[in-house]
């Protein structure tokens, strides 16, 4: 497990992450989301002894990054897709890796073809796109097959197939029991990836919670063949109704069983009935937002 | 030592060693770095064949009648260019940013700086020992006939004791800058145009502090105490210079 406690980071009279706690568990995918400048990567660099924190503490199993033994072997962490040398090539750079972490010399083709960079290996990495990069960053992540992968931003640079990859990646790490902490600005991707949510705003943690928990909200939608009785139905069972554009109806703070209860008492046919959920987008920007 | 990783992990068929890399380890992973790229093959190559083509050059216009005054020379040519394969070892991490990787998975600095200056110091020794043996071939085929070959020796240990040396100092003021043009520039805009300028203007204190002045010196067999005590000086103020800053810089 990774717990952050009380992980706070100031430059002077400017404090960028502040009080910052919470665990991950294996088995999930964790997206990190904020704005630019929120604290996210100071966080995540923080968490692996890059950037010394001013307060607070970052655990991986109760010891911190740098008393690991051999981090890269629990920890596998994509920053910088930019942090390669642009004189060397993708197989020299993960090679080098390898060394470090200690895994046979053999495992950079594994992994090389498992990121599909095989026939690039033999290029200059000054010659990579940026989602080759990606890609050749996230092999260097994987090279131990890490219990715990840490990624900022993984996304950027991948066309759509590869972000698919990345996804069906992410997801079966958790599958196997790993730990995943994602961060993303984009929140289509991250809203279909992980199962929890940690949203950081003005370096302080403003939610953190289930995707379903902070995506759903109060209240039902329902369409019915006749909306309007349905509505005065309602009304007279004492709930509030909203009526939208679109014929559907909102009833606020109900649940589906008691809007249900009063179609079926009423004998009205419904054509759909389910919670309201917001846009990851929508809470994003209602946590976020300065006025937040 | 081999420590069980207690995490709930994946299942994983990936044999992985369960420790951190040993210094030996290391200072191989440094040298492979620092040669990795074209670089530091190139500062490689150029150190390798300056001395030696540097004095078939300088036997075009001049006659070479003894070993110690070209191996002097060949010395200090050669561990001005290990300065910058030092600088490129430890700034150039830096600059590239390759330093964030590198204590990912080695958080232990001092370590991993240890390591760096073990490995450009035997790259530097060893590219210095083939300039100084391919130096001392060419002075014995371009010399005249009744060569002096008094100080041969000393030529050749202060080659490549130099090349050990300039590496060393290059990889602390490396780390300590953090900026490969930075330390470049001010490296050998200090040992090729200030120390010299100041040798002219107030020789007691240039001829005091200059390290390539006291490498040719000590190839030469002169002032071999003072030139030593420059030369450690040099060492231990970069190399301490650059453990404290390396220690101590958040990676952005």
């Amino acid at each position: 497990m990774i717990t952050v406690s009380g992980l706070t980071k100031e430059y002077g009279e400017r404090t960028v992450v502040d009080d910052v706690s919470f665990a991950l568990e294996p088995g999930t995918v964790t997206g990190f989301l904020g704005p630019n400048g929120a604290g996210k990567t100071t966080t995540m660099r923080m968490m692996t002894g890059l950037v010394p924190a001013t307060s607070g503490t970052a655990t991986v199993d109760g010891r911190r990054y740098d008393q690991l033994p051999n981090p890269g072997a629990v920890v596998g962490t994509l920053l910088d897709a930019g942090a390669m040398h642009p004189g060397r090539t993708g197989r020299t750079h993960l090679r080098l890796l390898a060394t470090a972490v200690g895994v046979p010399p053999s495992r950079v083709d594994d992994v090389l073809a498992a990121v599909g960079l095989a026939d690039a290996a033999s290029r200059r990495l000054g010659g990579y796109s940026l989602g080759m990069r990606q890609r050749l960053g996230i092999a260097g992540a994987l090279l131990a097959d890490p219990p715990v992968l840490v990624f900022d931003e993984p996304v950027n640079g991948l066309d759509p197939e590869g972000i698919r990859w990345m996804r069906d990646l992410l997801r079966g790490h958790a599958a196997r029991g790993g730990t995943v902490l994602l961060s993303s600005h984009l929140l289509g991707e991250v809203e279909h990836t992980v199962d929890r949510l940690l949203v950081i705003g003005g370096g302080r943690i403003v939610a953190d919670g289930p995707v379903a928990a902070l995506l759903g909200a109060d209240g039902v939608v329902v369409r019915a063949a006749q909306p309007r009785a349905l509505a005065v139905a309602l009304e007279a069972a004492g709930f509030h109704v909203e009526r939208r554009d679109d014929g559907a109806l909102v009833v606020p703070d109900a649940e589906p069983a008691e809007v249900g209860a009063v179609a079926a008492a009423g004998g009205h046919v419904l054509v759909d009935l389910r919670p309201v959920q917001r846009g990851l987008e929508d809470v994003f920007f209602s946590l976020t937002s300065p006025a937040a | 030592m081999t420590e069980t990783l207690t995490l709930s992990a994946p299942r994983t068929d990936v044999p992985v060693r369960g420790t951190a890399p040993s210094l030996p380890t290391l200072v191989g992973l440094e040298m492979r770095k620092s040669t990795s790229h074209r670089s530091g093959r190139g500062f490689a190559a150029a150190a390798m064949l300056m001395g030696p083509v540097g004095l078939a050059l300088a036997a075009l216009d001049a006659e070479l009648g003894a070993v110690s005054g070209p191996m002097g020379v060949t010395a200090m040519m050669t561990g001005l260019v290990m300065l910058a394969l030092g600088v490129v070892s430890t700034a150039g991490e830096w600059t590239h940013r390759t330093v964030q990787t590198s204590y990912l998975l080695v958080p232990r600095r001092g370590l991993v700086q240890t390591a760096k200056v073990a490995a450009v110091a035997l790259l530097g020794a060893a590219f210095a020992a083939v300039s100084g043996v391919g130096s001392l071939g060419v002075i014995a085929l371009v010399g005249v006939d009744d060569l002096n070959w008094d100080g041969w020796a000393q030529g050749l240990w202060v080659t490549v004791a130099a090349g050990a040396v300039f590496a060393v100092v290059g990889a602390g003021i490396g780390a300590a800058t953090a900026n490969t043009t930075a330390a470049l520039t001010v490296l050998y805009l200090l040992i090729l145009g200030v120390l010299p300028l100041l040798r002219v203007s107030r020789p007691e204190l240039g001829d005091a502090v200059d390290p390539a002045h006291a490498t040719m010196l000590l190839g030469q067999g002169m002032a071999e105490q003072r030139s030593i005590l420059i030369l450690t000086g040099w060492v231990l103020v970069a190399t301490v210079a650059g453990w404290v800053l390396t220690k101590r810089r958040a990676v952005q």
